[in-house]
């Protein structure tokens, strides 16, 4: 292999398991929009919380009382910290989604999750404090090499749990009757509301998942992230990004936006400059909303009707 | 009757013990909410242990001290110092730790005629402007740098470097600091590469410094957070020893004690600049090591921050102890101070202000077992 | 009509004794920022209130303000008034390009928009270092007038000329046409309202209010570094409108008042102060969904 190709392979490799990570951000996000058209502002602290929850299950509990080999710890890691998102999902839930959506109302979930966000992050630096954590993947330690391209355990475990959590989401809303209800809520909740379908219990559920899926990506990021409080904080305005690239609410345009977002990432550091990666990202996505408003993917709403 | 007779003697007494307990007002401002956080828990730790150990007084007088949360941020440090300028009235203010908020309430304290004493900040802008009541313990960017520069190009032989700053002030002066002398002396930077603070994967940047051919030297300047994940990204990409590479990355005081264990093998050859040491055999440096465990825990390791902060509140006390009593007389005693020894190495102030004495700044490089060997640079 | 008078005289009053209620230059320097806060509100409110477009990118135009300002006296030596000026006419014709833009985008996207606006505009200032200074920052700032008392007056003086402004704009035709595009932008186009134009106006004028906001800050602080201007600000700023009532002239002001003195009165909390400052933001926006201003509202 020449050195260019090889230095280009190498890169959209990189590119693509950090734009695996962040999909891992974003899918939670644009469900959220999906179903309710609100964003959660405290999405980010979830993946911190999730990342922080994997990071005491794997180190603390499942190496130490359950005695487990570290593999499978992280692994149960992983389950924890899911389980701790889905919980989180339930509390905001009932705290702040459900009361605000009886009075129709759309700003103002967006500050109350602002809200949510700041003391989220402030409380978890009153109980891990500010110094990072060092939480270490066995995964991560394995660096495998194929001729001159390198990657580690990790990076093949974040695309393959990215990639059965995404094709388990896929199956949930293709073929089970939650998920096609869901979409029929997604869709329009008045009509599906007259079908019998109880919109605010789905919207709840949604946002479990949604959370779930944030705690989750704590867990595969906790090793790559500086794990500290303010650890979500640095992916989520890049999280905000590929949902607006990918066409809010739009799954398979977040997926493909996610990994494109992070292949360019990937390249503007070998060429540009890592300091402007923000910059060309951004820049982007104010072109993308010129030329194609819709996101990646245009929405064909008439055809799942 | 009898009530107002008592509370009017209560408060003489209460006055009186004013009059015997004369006090010496220290302001702290610390970063105590946000990121920067990271320094300000660390720095209280090191405040609070000296201030137990000087309970008693000093010289017949009290240490009060009041802290102020800074934030890291120019405003905020702003509201912060004028809050503690008027509430509490201090001779001497200790902070910030970030440049940004260092540089803001310079000219607020210069005005106040309040000094102020830092021990965190690198930027050369603190001490170069002129500021007559502005000290500092803490080595400047260009005297951290320096030490990394000859080592590099005298003891390593490196001609060829890649410089990987944190984008913020303090980096980008650590990253002239190395640039300057080390062109000077004939050797050639090949890149900056500088990253932010909220940058986590370092893959790709380790990918581009592979692809850059031959590099001799890493000068690294960014916190243990984010150079445990490029150490370990460098080594993967095979760039530096660690990982089975040539090239040898180099680090600042920034780094705390105990990095090398988080970092593991891929840290195997770093050079870094170290200027406390929790193992040097120093008694000051062995006795606050062994206060601060037992204080803070025996499996807990008192890092340079924490050091700084216990040694800004022990130069006070030497001050107060020589005779000062306000913020002139110790400005005074301040600057006669000749090598005072601290656990963070011994001071004499220049005229601008500026720790001037580095006999305890030394650079190890790291060995297959994680421990340190020495090398000589001077 | 005459109430109005009556309120604009007590508020001149209010202004006019409080650096004298309040004497330390702590709470001085505090009711500047507060000054500054009730433009950047009121600005923001406009946008959001009475135009119903989702601005998240306000930091931007206050990021504006401060740096064209400042780099065009501390470069070029431009006097103060002169380089504000400068200033709004920048921010405020860039609110304008973005709006003109953004007008045919709806909800979320305007909103999105207008945050990658504000993230463009941190990172130019980080990376343009030759202009900007980048991350080393500029000091060494001079406030436009003498002292903190005095840059005080000025900087109430003009959050209440725009207040009154704004206040006669609102309740003018022209704020009846906003209000219609904000309701229904399709049947105003049908009474022959043309919304694009109106809700640039708007976007474009809010921006300008904030880019004069921005004027003062570096004065008052002295230093000038982009974090100040982090995306996060925005929030805080859209914060203020929300808690202290959005779509009212005088929510805006509470807000910004309430959401600046808060976290200061905190203070003695410590580390609990900011986790008691989102707890209380949420709670407002929970309880009070018209804000602080909808207490004072009698029924009818």
């Amino acid at each position: 292999m020449s050195d260019i190709v090889a230095l280009a392979v190498q890169q959209t490799l990189n590119g693509v398991y950090l734009g695996c990570l962040y999909v891992m951000v974003a899918l939670g996000l644009t469900l959220i929009y999906g179903v309710l058209n609100q964003i959660n502002f405290a999405h980010a602290d979830f993946v911190t919380v999730g990342a922080f929850t994997a990071f005491f299950a794997a180190t603390r509990f499942a190496t130490k009382v359950l005695g487990m080999p570290d593999a499978a710890a992280y692994l149960f890691s992983i389950v924890a910290a899911f389980g701790m998102g889905a919980l989180l999902g339930l509390l905001i839930n009932a705290a702040v989604f459900a009361p605000l959506r009886e009075r129709g109302d759309e700003l103002r979930p967006l500050i109350a999750t602002i809200g949510v966000s700041v003391l989220l992050e402030n409380a978890q630096l009153a109980l891990f404090g500010p110094v990072p954590y060092q939480f270490d993947s066995p995964f991560a330690r394995e660096t495998i090499r194929i001729g001159r391209i390198f990657f580690t355990g990790q990076s093949v475990l974040v695309i393959a749990v990215s990639a059965a959590s995404i094709g388990a989401l896929y199956a949930f809303m293709r073929f089970t009757f939650l998920g096609k209800a869901l979409r029929a809520v997604a869709q329009d909740r008045e009509t599906a509301g007259l079908m019998g379908i109880n919109p605010g219990l789905l919207i709840g559920l949604t946002i479990v998942i949604a959370s779930a899926l944030a705690g989750m990506a704590g867990a595969l990021l906790g090793p790559v992230l500086v794990l500290s409080p303010f650890a979500g904080a640095s992916v989520i305005v890049k999280a905000f990004a590929i949902v607006i690239i990918g066409g809010f609410g739009n799954m398979q345009g977040t997926i493909i936006a996610g990994i494109l977002v992070g292949i360019i990432e990937a390249f503007t550091v070998q060429y540009l400059g890592s300091g402007l990666i923000d910059l060309v990202v951004f820049v982007l996505l104010l072109a993308m909303l010129v030329v194609r408003p819709t996101g990646l993917i245009a929405e064909h709403k008439e055809e799942n009707v | 009757m009898k009530v107002t007779v008592r509370t009017l003697l209560a408060c003489a007494a209460l006055l009186a013990s004013f009059a015997t307990y004369a006090q010496v007002r220290v302001g702290v401002l610390m970063p105590i909410s946000g990121p920067g956080s990271y320094f300000g828990v660390m720095g209280k730790e090191g405040t609070e242990l000296a201030l137990e150990q000087l309970k008693g007084g000093v010289n017949g007088k009290k240490l009060e001290v009041q802290y102020e949360d800074s934030a890291c941020s120019p405003l905020q440090a702003t509201n912060a110092v004028k809050r503690i300028l008027d509430q509490f009235k201090p001779h001497i203010v200790v902070g910030e730790e970030c440049s940004d908020a260092s540089l803001a309430i310079a000219p607020i304290l210069e005005q106040a005629k309040v000094l102020q004493l830092n021990a965190g900040s690198v930027t050369m802008k603190l001490t170069e402007s002129g500021y007559k009541y502005v000290f500092r313990i803490f080595p400047n960017a260009e005297q951290q740098s320096l030490p990394l520069v000859k080592v590099a190009y005298n003891v390593l032989k490196a001609r060829t470097a890649v410089i990987l700053p944190e984008k913020t002030n303090a980096g980008a002066d650590n990253a002239e600091g190395f640039k300057k002398p080390f062109e000077a002396m004939g050797g050639k930077v090949l890149a900056v590469i500088d990253y932010g603070r909220d940058v986590n994967d370092f893959t790709a940047i380790a990918t581009r410094i592979a692809a850059l051919g031959k590099i001799d030297v890493l000068p690294t300047f960014s916190l243990e957070g984010q150079q445990v994940r490029l150490t370990q990204a460098l080594a993967q990409a095979k760039v530096v020893k660690g990982g089975g590479g040539n090239a040898v990355q180099m680090g600042s005081i920034w780094l705390p004690y105990g990095f090398e264990q988080k970092a593991g093998q891929s840290s195997e050859g770093y050079v870094r600049v170290v200027q406390f040491d929790p193992t040097e055999n120093r008694k000051v440096v062995q006795d606050f090591v062994k206060s601060y465990k037992a204080k803070f825990g025996q499996d807990k390791v008192p890092t340079h921050i924490t050091a700084h902060a216990y040694d800004t509140i022990m130069l006070i006390a030497e001050a107060v102890r020589r005779g000062a009593t306000d913020t002139e007389s110790m400005r005074e005693q301040f600057r006669k101070m000749k090598r005072v020894e601290l656990t963070t190495g011994f001071v004499t102030f220049d005229e601008k202000g500026q720790n001037s004495d580095l006999s305890v700044v030394h650079v190890v490089q790291t060995q297959k077992d994680l421990s340190w060997k020495a090398i000589n640079w001077q | 009509m005459t109430r109005r008078w009556i309120y604009l005289a007590l508020a001149i009053l209010v202004i006019t004794a409080l650096p004298w209620l309040v004497t330390s230059s702590y709470w001085r320097g505090i009711l500047v920022i507060c000054a500054m806060n009730v433009l950047l509100a009121l600005a923001l409110n406009l946008v959001i209130g009475y135009t119903g477009q989702l601005n998240l990118g306000q930091s931007a135009f206050f990021a504006i303000g401060a740096y064209v300002s400042t780099i065009l006296m501390k470069t070029y030596g431009w006097n103060f008034w002169l380089a504000a000026f400068a200033a709004v006419v920048a921010a405020g014709f860039l609110g304008l390009a973005l709006a003109a833009f953004a007008v045919r985008l709806r909800g979320h996207y305007l909103a999105i928009a207008s945050l990658g606006f504000a993230v463009i505009t941190y990172q130019v200032l980080i990376n343009w270092d030759s202009v900007t200074e980048g991350v080393r920052g500029i000091y060494g700032i001079l406030p436009p007038v003498g002292n903190t008392v005095a840059l005080f007056y000025v900087v109430a003086g003009i959050a209440i000329l725009v207040y009154f402004v704004l206040d006669n704009l609102v309740h003018s035709p022209v704020g009846d046409t906003l209000r219609a595009i904000r309701e229904d932008e399709i049947s105003a186009a049908s009474l022959g309202v043309n919304g694009a134009i109106w809700k640039a106006f708007a976007f474009g004028l809010g921006a300008g209010i904030a880019g004069l906001a921005g004027c003062f800050y570096p004065g008052f602080v002295g230093t000038l570094v982009p974090d100040a201007f982090n995306i996060v600000e925005s929030f805080t700023m859209m914060a203020m409108v929300i808690v202290g009532g959005m779509g009212t002239m005088i929510g805006p002001v509470i807000g910004a008042i309430v959401l600046t003195i808060l976290p200061e009165f905190l203070r003695g909390f410590g580390e609990l102060r900011l986790m008691i400052y989102g707890l209380a933001l949420t709670l407002v926006v929970l309880f009070l969904p018209g804000g602080i201003a909808s207490c004072f509202k009698r029924p009818g």
